[in-house]
C-alpha cells in the first residue's frame, strides 16, 4: 500500500488546511483571471483601478467557492477514513462523488446524480493520474538502483505515497512543505564509486 | 498432600490483593533503561539550520486561511440561522421554512467567510513574507503583518481608512499574542 501519507495533516486539522488551500487558490488564482479580465474590460487610464475593482469584488467569491468545495470533499474524506480505517484512493473518488452530490442537492435529484458523477470521474482521473506517476518514479527508480549495481529493491514499498497521497497532495501538496525532505522513495541509495573497482563484498563470516 | 500452590489466594482472600513491583527487565542484561533517557541534544546538528526550522509559508498560509475561513462561516451562519428563524411567518409550511434558514443562513455565512478568509489569507501570506525577510521567529513579524492586512484590506477606502485599520490590525495581533503567551504560561490547561 505504499508508507502513511505523513505530509498532511491528521484528520480534524486536515479540513482546516484543505479549506484554506482551496480558499488560497481560488482567491489567488480568480484574482489573477479577474485582473486581467478588469484590465482587459476598463477604459484606459482607468485599466488599474477597474482591474482592482474587479479583484475586490470577484475574487473573494471565487475563493470562497473553491473553499467549500475543498472543506466538503475533506469532511467527507475524513469521515471515511474513519469508517473505513485506512488511506487509499477509493476514499478520495467517494468523497469527490459526495461532495459534488452534497453541493447540488437542493436543485432535485437529477442535478445531484449528475453532479455526482462529474465529481467522482474528476477524483478519479485525478488518483489515476496519481498513481501512474506514482509507478513511473518508481520503476525509474528500480532502474537507478538496478544501474548502480544493487539488486532487489523493495518494490511497491519504495514509492511511498502514491495512492494514498494524490487525493490530497494536487490541494494540500501544492503549498510549499518548507524543509520537507524529498522522499526519494528507497531510502538506501547507493554512491557512485569514482574507482573502477568493485567494493570489498561484505561478508557475514564472524570474524 | 502437598499444598496447592495457590495458598496465598485463599489465605488473603479479601478485596486488596498483595502485590509487588515487578521489574520485567530485572533479569536482562540490556540497556533498556535508556528507553527513557532521551537525550537533550537538539535534532540538528548545526545551531543556525536549528534556529531555521519554522512553519513553511504554505502551512501558514492553509492553516491560517482555514482557520479564519470556518470560524467567519460558522459565525456568518449562526447569525443567519438565527434571523432566518427570525423572519418565518405563520402559515409557512416546513418546506418554507427550512428554505428560509438555509438561504438566510447560507448566505450570511458565505459573506462573512468570504471577508474573514481574505483577511487570513492576506495575514498569513504577509507573516511568511515578513518572516522570510526578517528571517527571525518573532511577535514583530505577526504584528508587521497585522498592519498590512489592515492596510491592504482597506486600501481602497483611502489612506486614512487604511491607516486606521492598519493600526487596529496591529493592535488585534498585538493583544492576540500576547494573550496567546499569557495563557500558555498562566492557564493550566
Amino acid at each position: 500500500m505504499g508508507t502513511p501519507e505523513t505530509s498532511r495533516q491528521p484528520c480534524p486539522d486536515r479540513i482546516l488546511d484543505d479549506a484554506g488551500g482551496a480558499f488560497g487558490m481560488g482567491a489567488i488564482g480568480g484574482g489573477a483571471y479577474h485582473f486581467f479580465k478588469g484590465i482587459y474590460n476598463s477604459p484606459r487610464g482607468a485599466r488599474l483601478s477597474g482591474a482592482s475593482q474587479a479583484i475586490r469584488m470577484n475574487a473573494p467569491r471565487v475563493g470562497g467557492g473553491f473553499a467549500v468545495w475543498g472543506g466538503v470533499f475533506s469532511t467527507f474524506d475524513c469521515a471515511l477514513v474513519h469508517i473505513r480505517k485506512k488511506e487509499d484512493p477509493w476514499n478520495s473518488i467517494i468523497s469527490g462523488a459526495a461532495t459534488g452530490g452534497f453541493l447540488q442537492m437542493r436543485q432535485g435529484l437529477g442535478a445531484t446524480a449528475r453532479s455526482a458523477a462529474v465529481g467522482g470521474m474528476f477524483l478519479a482521473l485525478i488518483e489515476g493520474a496519481g498513481i501512474i506517476v506514482g509507478k513511473c518514479m518508481e520503476q525509474k527508480q528500480n532502474e537507478m538502483a538496478i544501474a548502480a549495481g544493487m539488486h532487489g529493491l523493495p518494490g511497491p514499498e519504495a514509492v511511498g505515497s502514491d495512492g494514498s497521497s494524490s487525493g490530497g497532495s494536487w490541494l494540500g501538496g501544492w503549498f510549499g512543505k518548507g524543509k520537507e525532505a524529498e522522499a526519494a522513495g528507497s531510502g538506501s541509495e547507493t554512491k557512485v564509486l569514482e574507482s573502477f573497482d568493485a567494493p570489498p563484498v561484505p561478508s557475514f563470516e564472524f570474524k | 498432600m502437598s499444598q496447592p500452590m495457590s495458598s496465598d489466594h485463599d489465605h488473603n482472600n479479601s478485596d486488596a490483593v498483595p502485590t509487588r513491583l515487578y521489574n520485567p527487565y530485572q533479569d536482562l542484561q540490556v540497556p533498556i533503561q535508556n528507553l527513557y533517557h532521551l537525550p537533550t541534544s537538539p535534532e540538528f546538528l548545526f545551531v543556525e539550520e536549528a534556529r531555521r526550522q519554522r512553519r513553511s509559508w504554505g502551512e501558514n498560509l492553509t492553516f491560517y486561511t482555514g482557520c479564519t475561513y470556518l470560524a467567519g462561516a460558522v459565525g456568518g451562519g449562526s447569525v443567519g440561522l438565527v434571523s432566518g428563524v427570525r423572519s418565518f411567518e405563520s402559515g409557512d409550511t416546513t418546506k418554507l421554512r427550512i428554505n428560509r434558514v438555509l438561504n438566510s443562513s447560507g448566505h450570511t455565512g458565505r459573506v462573512w467567510a468570504n471577508r474573514l478568509g481574505v483577511i487570513g489569507l492576506l495575514y498569513a501570506g504577509m507573516e511568511s513574507g515578513v518572516q522570510a525577510l526578517r528571517d527571525t521567529d518573532d511577535v514583530w513579524n505577526s504584528v508587521a503583518a497585522g498592519l498590512g492586512t489592515g492596510a491592504v484590506y482597506r486600501a481602497a477606502r483611502g489612506v486614512r481608512s487604511a491607516a486606521v485599520a492598519g493600526a487596529v490590525g496591529g493592535v488585534l495581533v498585538g493583544v492576540a499574542v500576547a494573550a496567546k503567551q499569557g495563557l500558555k504560561r498562566y492557564v493550566p490547561i
